[in-house]
């Protein structure tokens, strides 16, 4: 009696059948990016009128969610202050599995034009982040660009966050 | 008890186990409807508050520093960052400060449109304000209109300066740019819009609202004295009673030479502020309207003229051998102003914006101070919100109006 | 040699300035020309050491221990009823002394103050939140920047500035981009000091590039795939750099003179 050769609990054995829940699970979480409000300060005005009239971020599926449990992408609008910096990592790891995070603006990117004592010089030295967003401030248009380009980036992930090579990033 | 370290710090919302048997309630400090980076501690007995303290310094970014260790045209670009609602009030004090310790004035035109420009941003600044304190109350459609009215005048701002949000457009002794062609037209079809809104949308949503009314009315009240004693003022101190506009009573530009009037309310609560508001959205349209034929009637002259301190058109500085130096050596010394100091305040959206300059006789101000109204409105919270129950602290938040880019600098 | 720079103040300096460059001053005009000024300051009497208009605004210098005095009068018999600013200035290095300023206002007559004194280093200045309640956050944020203990004040903490925060970023001293607390506080916040390595220092130079970062960096003249190790050996490139053009500025501080 020929036994089924192919055994699909092994570790290389799921090409096929994998493809298709990643394209499956990517699908539903690209298209439905709940981000949560993280405005700090001038761009965070501009996040919101991306949700507003004109630029109307629901369409995406993107709703602004106010607190971390619901959220999937932190966009960190605005200068970050040393003083604030260990609440924004607090916030982050409240966030649920899987989660991604947008710097929105010179100042969250590098520090921007703030090279004083009081900023923090990049928010990727506390979290780690997946787009980077120039400008300041960014217009809508920009943060609906970067939304669109994560979407790209989750569909090209594994569902496996353990999979993907952003995993190694991570700092803690 | 859990026990803190620093990843999985202390869970430091609800703190039950305390002898008086009150509640300790941590506000932010990321809020949604904390306005930015405000953080409350609140006391609580039962649903009131007895205790609040503001804990601000969350979007402190040191810009008081940067002002030491900059010249005075290139600081002003950080001044947008203040108050990043209504950036041109904030260029304007600014310029104002400095063009005071100069002694220089500018050009009619430039005078202007820097009117212009001051009052489109009240405008922003103000249907930003009704967006937001609605918002935080619970009306999320006017967010949604307030928003729509909001983008025309962006794109106004945007017409003229190139910038949405940080219009840096204002320069010391003047204004870059003249008016685009046909900008005129579009800012007053503007103010014919917002006149529109005002009236059908926002006053017909909100005014006579049931919701709304219970919410607002008797809420945050403020006696004229506690209000000129906790430093209040714009519509947080006109809102109890005092007639105290600075464009009215230290007018500066050509408020003194415009017919407005200043909308006082005498309930003291927020319901009065939000109707105070919506009236000097009226009134800033006026205004612009006033301001048009002024316009029409002006010199082409955009920046003051005064070589030693500010560089010459550029016609100028491309065929004089003489105004190229100087704008050589105004780029890379920067200006010199006299010594002295100086403070000149100045009517923003949120209440009195001043600017205190010592200066020592170099290219960089040895001290600058920025007195930004949110400031002091954060401090009132402390008085404001005690007695209050923990439903109202939102509106109340709201109705201070506070941005915190200026209340930390 | 490495350049002198004065350590008591570390604001940024003009790169020249002519040798008979004298600053001219902001004229100051006579009290008595304006009537309600004169009133105020018979109202003050000895309590004034020096005063005069300074662009429209009267300038009284006092003592600083009779300071909640004179805001006693300003307040009751010259109907100052505001207090809209309270701060300091740092004259440490040249003086030894701070100079804090209040900015008085008065509605009815549309005028405003500015009442200054000055204290030593070390010294406390006594609180006027009794009659002003906007100096309660003025003077706590003037302890926080500069370090001023305030006496008989209600809450005296810092306010902008963490609680664990070590120095007074506005006094002269205190570099832009802070000290070495500053630049690892939220490292050390955070993750603690072990992780410093791990994270690196700031990066305060904004113009800064890595050779072989090719994550943030794209190349010029070829191509290297996005995250690709390039450190042990590049590929042949069309375009040719200059090695002492790229220069580490971070580490080193005197390489510019080496550029030369």
């Amino acid at each position: 009696m020929a036994q089924h050769q192919v055994n699909y609990a092994s570790a290389a054995g799921l090409p096929i059948a994998l493809t298709s829940v990643d394209k499956l699970v990517n699908w539903g979480r690209s298209n439905s990016l709940w981000p949560l409000t993280y405005g700090l300060a001038c761009c965070a005005i501009e996040m919101m009128a991306s949700g507003g009239a004109r630029y109307d971020f629901d369409r995406m599926g993107t709703i602004f969610r106010a607190s971390p449990r619901q959220a999937d992408v932190m966009i960190l609008a605005g200068t970050l202050s040393k003083k604030h910096a260990e609440f924004a990592r607090r916030l982050y790891d409240q966030m649920t599995e899987p989660k991604w995070v947008i710097s929105m603006g010179s100042c969250a990117n590098t520090g921007g034009m703030f090279n004083t004592y009081a900023t923090v010089q990049g928010v990727d030295r506390i979290i780690p982040v997946d787009i980077y967003l120039p400008g300041c401030a960014p217009r809508p248009e920009t943060l609906q660009y970067a939304l669109m380009m994560l979407q790209k980036k989750i569909r090209r992930e594994s569902a496996n966050m353990n999979n993907n090579t952003k995993q190694n990033l991570r700092l803690v | 008890m859990q026990q803190p370290n620093k990843l999985t710090p202390f869970f430091e919302n609800l703190n039950f186990e305390r002898d008086d048997n009150t509640m300790v309630i941590n506000f932010g400090p990321q809020h949604p409807s904390a306005h930015g980076q405000l953080r409350l501690v609140l006391e609580l007995d039962g649903e009131q508050v007895v205790k609040a303290y503001p804990d601000i310094g969350y979007l402190h970014r040191g810009i008081e520093k940067m002002a030491e260790n900059m010249t005075y045209n290139e600081f002003l670009p950080t001044t947008d960052r203040l108050d990043y609602i209504a950036s041109t009030s904030n260029n304007y004090a600014y310029a104002l400060a400095v063009e005071k310790l100069l002694g220089i004035e500018a050009p009619r035109r430039a005078q202007v449109i820097r009117t212009m420009l001051l009052e489109i941003n009240r405008v922003i600044s103000h249907l930003f304000f009704i967006a937001t304190h609605a918002l935080d109350v619970g009306a999320m459609s006017v967010f949604l209109y307030a928003f729509r009215e909001r983008e025309f005048a962006m794109d106004l701002m945007e017409d003229y300066c190139g910038a949405r949000l940080t219009h840096s457009s204002v320069r010391i002794g003047g204004v870059p740019l003249d008016l685009p062609n046909e900008w005129i037209n579009k800012m007053i079809a503007f103010c014919d819009k917002v006149d529109y809104e005002v009236e059908h949308t926002y006053n017909a949503l909100l005014q006579e609202n049931r919701i709304w009314k219970m919410r607002l009315e008797d809420v945050g009240v403020i006696s004229a004295e506690d209000a000129l004693s906790w430093g209040c003022t714009g519509p947080m101190l006109r809102g109890s009673g005092v007639n105290w506009d600075i464009r009215k009573e230290e007018p500066y530009e050509l408020y003194g030479e415009l017919d407005f009037d200043i909308p006082t309310s005498d309930r003291c609560d927020s319901y009065g502020r939000y109707r105070l508001y919506m009236e000097e959205m009226n009134q800033s349209t006026r205004i612009l309207r006033q301001l048009v034929p002024m316009y029409k009637e002006s010199e082409p002259q955009l920046m003051a003229h005064a070589p030693q301190y500010i560089s010459a058109p550029k016609e100028e500085i491309m065929t004089q051998n003489y105004a190229l130096m100087q704008h050589f050596v105004l780029v890379t010394q920067g200006m010199r102003p006299p010594k002295g100091e100086v403070y000149v305040p100045t009517e923003s959206p949120k209440g009195e914006l001043g600017f205190y300059i010592k200066s020592e006789g170099e290219p960089y101000a040895y001290r600058l101070k920025c007195r930004a109204p949110s400031f002091f409105h954060t401090g009132l919270l402390q008085k404001l919100l005690v007695g209050t129950y923990i439903a109202d602290v939102v509106t109340i938040i709201g109705t201070t109006n506070i941005v915190f880019g200026e209340v930390d600098r | 040699m490495r350049k002198y720079v004065p350590k008591d103040n570390v604001q940024g300096k003009s790169y020249y300035t002519d040798r008979y460059w004298v600053a001219p001053r902001v004229p100051r005009m006579e009290v008595e020309a304006d009537s309600h000024f004169a009133d105020v300051l018979k109202a003050l009497g000895k309590l004034s050491k020096e005063s005069y208009v300074e662009i429209g605004q009267l300038v009284v210098h006092i003592d600083a221990t009779t300071n909640v005095e004179v805001m006693t009068v300003l307040k009751e018999t010259c109907g100052y009823t505001q207090c809209s600013e309270q701060s300091a200035v740092d004259y440490l290095a040249k003086d030894g002394e701070f100079e804090l300023f209040y900015q008085l206002l008065n509605i009815t007559e549309a005028k405003r103050v500015r009442v200054v004194c000055r204290i030593k280093k070390g010294e406390a200045i006594e609180s006027i939140t009794s009659l002003y309640h906007s100096a309660n956050f003025a003077e706590r944020e003037m302890f926080d920047m500069f370090g001023i203990k305030v006496n008989n004040h209600p809450f005296l903490k810092r306010i902008l500035m963490p609680d664990d925060w070590e120095g007074h970023p506005l006094l002269k001293t205190y570099p832009m981009i802070g000290d070495e607390f500053a630049s690892w506080y939220e490292v050390d916040k955070i993750f603690g000091k072990e992780y410093r390595d791990v994270i690196g220092p700031e990066n305060r130079d904004p113009a800064r590039i890595d050779r072989y970062d090719t994550k943030r960096f794209s190349r010029v003249g070829y191509e290297v795939p996005f995250d690709a190790d390039i450190s042990d050996g590049e590929k042949e490139q069309a375009i040719e750099y200059s090695e002492t053009l790229l220069v580490d500025y971070t580490t080193s501080s005197k390489t510019l003179d080496e550029r030369r």
